[in-house]
């Protein structure tokens, strides 16, 4: 068992070397891992409901934008006569989002898999449709102009912490008994449902707190960018990446969004500047590679290599 | 989808419902290919709505550089998109059809990204449209525009040809056989792979021919695609999955939803109408208004 010995002491170097960036790192580099870390929040997100139940979220947009422009909403005196602190906007903006996963869940999870994910794809447009409406609070398709912060550095912490958070959340899921019920969901539901799993309610809880993950970073995003509109925030690129990266890094595992953001994040940030139209076209060639060569990912095959042990707990 | 502004009265009314009812052919077509592709090998192609957005492409290009009108086009376009169509089958749909269903809804979503994206690179995003057929026929007092009733009756002519196909042919029971029970359809000899390669290839020749159609009704941009997607679900979900005929249906039901509501509001609201319609139908009844029972 020489991973429980090497694995915790890399993660705890790890940790530290990325605390301890803002004192050494440069602007770029700062704002590069900040997106690292909402990928894989993203991703990470995704993969709960998507990688664990198997019920593709094609709509995971919807959350980070409603996220964004709750907490976009609360740091603006538009509600309020004050600007609410930070912290609870954001953390308003999870609450939200799990809100909202819980009333468009509720219905869609009853739904089998791929008609639920049809439901999602136009759900998420709808919302994006609802918000660009709701003018007077939202400022429609102009977007929303926050009161500008310099907080490059605090937005690095808790987004940072977001994805921490994000991972642990995914270990305690994937080491614990609901891991299982929400696997024997993805390989036979049916057979899930007679063996005395509560689907829906495992399915419904589970999409809530992905959606909170969802909303948090959108909310987070918000705050460092002091500037959201529709077409960014309910992007569906940030879907496609999402869903890229968990595919890349193995879906159904708690490291896998991981390695997916730490790699394509820099990768699609390069591939975006240099080729801003074909980089689509890129993410989807690699989607469709990935499921015809790779279906586990790269943490499959380091598996079956022997460089990774075969456990729930990678 | 233009909002009229006469007060309303019975006259207006059945402009309005006329001009639903022409909007619906195209989304036949549309709904047809992907109904066809869905009923025989359990695929929900993500990517049918790029396959009509290539096909408005190519509509495009040989109208501009060679002045093909789009209704001759249609004979070399409904070729090629069929040879796509088989291509996309035999080179990938194929490896994952005996996986579980997310597997090909997600191979059929990288697809889509692909083909969008490489559009994009291709044709810029800027919008375009074939300035073919304008104005409009007067019917029994109706104003109808010319280029949506030809898009109507070539649709009509086309789906009527497909559903003959289906019913009657010897291949065309096939298909319906593998849709039923492929695995009994294989021990009464039919060539399931063969079956399931006709089927891809039939669904993206419907699509390209719906993307002709639509090169000169509405507007041509690389992302088009994920719209009509939505929207030709929403007419099979109305019309029930794999039901052919109850597509044709549901996809003159949207067109009328939508044009009432672009009349009624306006017409970003009718654009929502297929995704809460969609909605609704998926949840009360999942099997579709015309649909005999789930798979």
């Amino acid at each position: 068992m020489r991973w429980g010995v090497t694995a915790p002491v890399l993660l705890a170097l790890g940790v530290l070397m990325l605390a301890t960036l803002p004192l050494w790192g440069t602007g770029y580099v700062l704002s590069l891992l900040f997106l690292t870390f909402m990928y894989a929040a993203m991703a990470s997100s995704w993969n709960l409901i998507s990688g664990y139940t198997g019920y593709v979220s094609f709509g995971h947009a919807a959350f980070f934008g409603i996220g964004a422009y709750t907490s976009g909403i609360l740091l603006t005196n538009k509600l309020a006569h004050v600007s609410a602190p930070w912290p609870v906007a954001v953390l308003v903006a999870g609450v939200v989002a799990a809100l909202l996963a819980l009333v468009l869940g509720y219905p869609a999870l009853r739904l089998r898999g791929p008609y639920f994910a049809i439901a999602m794809l136009g759900l998420a447009e709808a919302v994006r449709v609802a918000v660009t409406l709701a003018e007077p609070l939202t400022g429609g398709g102009k977007g929303l102009s926050l009161p500008p912060a310099l907080v490059d550095v605090p937005a690095y912490y808790a987004m940072g912490l977001l994805a921490m958070v994000a991972v642990a959340l995914t270990h305690v899921v994937a080491t614990s008994p609901v891991g299982l019920r929400l696997l024997s969901i993805r390989e036979d539901e049916v057979a899930a449902e007679v063996v005395g799993v509560r689907t829906t309610l495992h399915k419904l809880v589970t999409f809530c707190v992905s959606a909170s993950i969802a909303g948090i970073a959108g909310g987070l995003y918000a705050w460092k960018q002091s500037y959201i509109d529709p077409t960014t925030v309910f992007a569906a690129g940030l879907t496609v990446r999402a869903i890229t990266m968990t595919m890349f890094g193995g879906q159904g595992t708690v490291w896998g969004p991981v390695i997916g953001a730490v790699v394509l994040t820099y990768t699609g940030e390069q591939l975006w500047a240099r080729f801003p139209f074909l980089h689509t076209a890129l993410f989807g060639g690699m989607i469709i590679l990935i499921l015809l060569f790779l279906p586990g990912g790269v943490i499959a095959l380091l598996q079956e290599r022997g460089w990774l042990p075969r456990s729930r707990r990678v | 989808m233009e909002s009229a502004v006469a007060p309303t009265n019975a006259l207006t009314l059945a402009q309005v419902a006329a001009s639903g009812i022409l909007l619906g052919g195209v989304y036949a077509l549309l709904a047809g290919g992907l109904n066809l592709i869905f009923g025989v090998m359990r695929v929900i192609n993500l990517a049918h709505g790029e396959l009509l957005m290539l096909g408005a492409y190519a509509a495009l290009g040989l109208f501009v550089l060679w002045g093909v009108p789009p209704l001759l086009a249609l004979a070399l376009i409904m070729p090629l998109l069929f040879g796509l169509g088989l291509l996309l089958q035999r080179l990938l749909v194929s490896r994952v059809v005996r996986q579980p269903p997310l597997t090909s809804l997600l191979l059929m979503f990288g697809v889509s990204l692909l083909l969008t994206g490489a559009a994009q690179q291709a044709f810029t995003t800027n919008f375009r449209s074939v300035p073919y057929l304008s104005g409009s026929v007067d019917v029994a007092g109706l104003a109808l525009s010319l280029p949506r009733l030809v898009a109507f009756g070539v649709a009509a002519v086309l789906s009527a040809a497909v559903y003959a196909y289906l019913r009657w042919s010897r291949w065309g029971k096939a298909l319906r056989a593998t849709a039923q029970n492929p695995d009994v359809a294989l021990m009464c000899g039919i060539d399931v792979d063969r079956a399931r390669l006709l089927a891809f290839g039939l669904g993206a020749a419907l699509a390209g021919a719906a993307g002709t159609l639509a090169s000169f009704i509405f507007t041509i941009f690389p992302e088009m695609g994920g719209t009509y997607m939505l929207k030709g679900f929403a007419v099979i979900v109305l019309g029930g999955l794999g039901s052919f005929g109850g597509a044709f249906a549901g996809a003159v039901l949207l067109g009328l939803f939508e044009s009432f509501a672009a009349y009624a509001t306006n017409a970003q609201a009718a654009e929502g109408v297929a995704y809460v319609l969609l909605f609704l139908v998926l949840l009360v009844k999942p099997s579709g208004l015309f649909g005999l029972r789930e798979g």
